[in-house]
């Protein structure tokens, strides 16, 4: 495992698993459309159930990459590897998609039940607002220094204290009253929903979670490659 | 059977899902495009000083690397 923290055996054993990856997620993609659309409507909800497949797994995949961002940040924080630098750098922007996802998703979803398509007052919506903000201020913060070590260096620092967010973000349903609903699927006594929802959910979770692994790993190989570039470019600078 | 009646619900169910395929696939996009570009460009660098880059690392690349194994 930490074998990996190479970056050339990184690059070695992640050539092969990236293009399995980018096809699991087209056919996981195709399949758990063609299950969202397939399934009956909702008794209460009607066909805004479907909107549940698209919503759900970008807020609960969002989630997950802000804590592979923070666990990254913090390698890069205390061990100062590059590799986990890269690591971090190439979750935020496809975590910022997923969570810019979930809040329009959400309100898209909001407007026909609640009546409204945002609720300051409500906990899970502010705290998913704050995860956007806090993707959102990590590029704009590595973007502003100029010189990469201490951009990361500071960037990584803003991604660990970001990590404070995510079980507040979790258990928001829990801890307030909240207009969001509270959790459906991981609940001690099991999932809520019946298996005609789950299997078209479970397929879209499992296919937005793959799609981020593919765009993560790819990034990652990108950024290697990049400070390749920019390395012999800097030793031209200096020869010339 | 597919159920593409989204009535009367279809000015939220399609704006959901069609932003979703439109980001989705831009980061897709974009991750393959920005991967393809600097893997040409390291080729580039690679044939105009005429070794590999595996062969010869500089000294700088492996501070910005890593330790090469």
């Amino acid at each position: 495992m930490f074998g990996l923290a190479n970056p050339d055996r990184f690059a070695r054993f992640t050539r092969p698993l990236v293009p399995v990856l980018w096809a699991a997620a087209v056919v996981l993609l195709l399949v758990g459309t063609g299950f969202a659309f397939t399934a009956p409507e909702d008794y209460q909800q009607g066909d805004t159930v479907r909107i549940m497949f698209v919503h759900v797994p970008a807020a609960s995949v969002g989630l997950m990459i802000y804590g592979a961002l923070g666990v990254s940040s913090f390698f890069a924080l205390v061990f100062r590897h590059p590799l986990a630098d890269a690591a971090a750098r190439a979750a935020a922007l496809p975590g910022a998609a997923y969570t810019l996802l979930a809040l329009v998703t959400g309100s898209l979803w909001g407007k026909p039940m609640w009546g409204a398509w945002w609720a300051w007052g409500d906990a899970r919506l502010l705290s998913v607002l704050i995860l956007f903000l806090f993707y959102l201020g990590y590029m704009a913060l590595r973007a502003s220094i100029d010189d990469e070590t201490r951009a990361a260096r500071a960037a990584a620092v803003l991604g660990l204290v970001g990590l404070i967010n995510l079980p507040i973000v979790k258990f928001s349903v829990d801890w307030w009253n909240t207009l969001h609903q509270p959790a459906s699927l991981v609940r001690a006594d099991g999932p809520s929903m019946p298996a005609v929802f789950l299997t078209p959910l479970l397929t879209m979770m499992a296919a937005y979670l793959v799609l981020f692994l593919a765009i993560w790993l790819t990034s990652i190989r990108t950024e290697i490659v990049r400070r390749r570039v920019v390395a012999i470019r800097a030793r031209r600078a200096l020869e010339a | 059977m597919i159920d593409l009646d989204m009535a009367p619900y279809a000015a939220f169910v399609w704006p959901a899902w069609g932003i979703s395929a439109v980001v989705l696939t831009a980061l897709a996009a974009r991750a393959l495009i920005a991967a393809r570009r600097w893997s040409a460009e390291l080729k580039r660098l690679e044939a105009a000083q005429g070794t590999s880059g595996q062969e010869v690392r500089p000294q700088a690349a492996q501070r910005a690397i890593g330790p090469e194994e």
